[in-house]
């Protein structure tokens, strides 16, 4: 009895080791990961060399190094143009930034001029894994009303579907069931985006007219159909257009401007 | 007097798997899946109270998951109605004394639950249709299930049986012989 309750102890230890790894584990971004990474490299890469450098001596592979002042000569001269490359490199690189700064001032007094906005704070997260709702910590005591549209600094959130008076349910936009009409902001393409119950900040956008020319790359924004979300909240980019067996089931994916994992608080437009 | 402090302490656990559930769990995930306790509470209150009792939590329990953050009132609570239903049914079929049959109740419970809960949410809100996402996160969350119950199976069956001698009473003969 005894050494069965033992052993019932550790296999519970064990369990909850094993879930707490799990969890870092598929958690953790890649970077992280790579020291162990290298750890391990480094100790299979000297005999790696070894074994490389016997293959390559008995396949008469060293002829590589017989023209080594060619080599010498070829490599200077692009190690210099390199450099030459890698300083224009910056500079445009200085000029982007410039350039994103003054967009990012100027949009944000265009978005944000016109709206009247109630800040609140995410208090609870949806208990399952298909679907998206948040709950935030104003409700109607704060003037927040049913289908006000929810944005965050960076874009749309959602919008609100029910309220009480200290809190307001919010049905996200990458949410499986919701459906939000969009517009492409260069060549003003309708598309309908629905959220999919996968783990990503995408939307897949469907219902695209057959002659659109969608751009990879392009931003996306609110249409202000439908009745719910105001005209011209930025969405998304498109990240990847595929092209379907026809034309008509074509269908772009459109990574979503907030990061809803890292999503703290959010502004309610109360004059729409 | 007993029976009613078991209530109020399963009451009190629903809750505190609310806000595990809702803020802790969001972000300790495997793969960004999160587990669903609610499933392994069902299958408690189903294996050691009944399936009436489990049936009755069930429609509850699910009522206020509804009210407090889902999108259609009756959907969650009709799905851990029926999973509360099902295990009071598994535990007059299956023995509860192996740790192994348990989590293959919950394998199945976890089952049941995600697949019922998908199609309705298909039938009702017209989601899209992804089978291998859904396959893919529904095999995540039977693994944290899994682990979940392993864990908590030693405390499961401590107080299930002092529950299930308060509430069903002389009806349980079957463990003595």
């Amino acid at each position: 009895m005894d050494k069965e309750r033992k052993g019932g102890i550790i296999g519970i230890i064990v369990t909850t080791v094993i879930l707490i790894l799990l969890v870092i584990f598929t958690n953790t971004d890649s970077e992280k990961v790579s020291i162990i990474e290298n750890i391990a490299n480094n100790m299979v890469m000297p005999i790696e060399n070894g074994l490389t450098y016997l293959k390559n001596k008995i396949n008469n592979n060293d002829k590589f190094f017989e023209n080594i002042e060619e080599l010498k000569t070829e490599n200077k001269s692009l190690k210099e143009k390199n450099s030459e490359l890698e300083q224009q490199l910056r500079e445009f690189e200085i000029i982007k930034n410039e350039n994103a700064q003054l967009k990012e001032q100027l949009n944000l007094a265009e978005k944000y001029g016109e709206f009247t906005t109630v800040p609140g704070t995410i208090i609870s997260r949806d208990i399952s894994n298909y679907s998206k709702t948040l709950v935030i910590n104003i409700g109607s005591d704060n003037g927040v009303q049913e289908k006000m549209t929810v944005i965050a600094d960076e874009g749309l959130v959602g919008y609100v579907v029910t309220t009480t008076n200290k809190t307001a349910k919010i049905q996200t936009i990458i949410d499986s069931a919701s459906a939000t009409s969009c517009l492409a902001s260069s060549t003003r393409d309708t598309m309908i985006c629905k959220g999919t119950i996968e783990n990503k900040p995408a939307l897949s956008a469907s219902n695209i007219a057959t002659d659109a020319r969608i751009i990879q790359g392009d931003s996306v924004e609110t249409s202000g159909l439908g009745g719910i979300y105001v005209k011209g909240i930025h969405v998304g980019t498109i990240k990847k257009v595929n092209k379907g067996s026809n034309k008509t089931d074509s269908y772009a994916t459109i990574e979503t401007a907030v990061d809803f994992e890292k999503l703290e608080t959010v502004l309610v437009i109360t004059n729409q | 007097m007993k029976k009613a402090l078991i209530h109020i302490g399963l009451i009190f656990t629903f809750i505190i798997i609310y806000l595990l559930q809702s803020i802790f769990f969001s972000g300790f995930t495997i793969a960004g899946v999160m587990p669903n306790i609610f499933i392994i509470l069902m299958l408690y209150i189903g294996l050691y109270m009944g399936r009436t009792t489990g049936f009755i939590y069930g429609m509850i329990f699910g009522i206020f998951i509804d009210i407090w953050i889902g999108q259609t009132l009756g959907l969650t609570s009709f799905v851990l109605a029926l999973i509360g239903t099902i295990s009071g049914m598994l535990d007059r079929t299956f023995s509860k004394d192996s740790r192994i049959i348990v989590i293959l109740m919950g394998v199945a419970c976890t089952i049941i639950y995600e697949v019922t809960l998908y199609f309705l949410q298909f039938m009702i809100n017209g989601i899209n249709v992804e089978i291998f996402e859904f396959i893919k996160i529904l095999l995540i969350e039977i693994v944290y299930n899994t682990l979940l119950i392993i864990i908590l199976y030693p405390l499961m069956k401590f107080t299930g049986y002092e529950i299930e001698n308060e509430v069903k009473g002389d009806k349980i003969l079957t463990r003595y012989f």
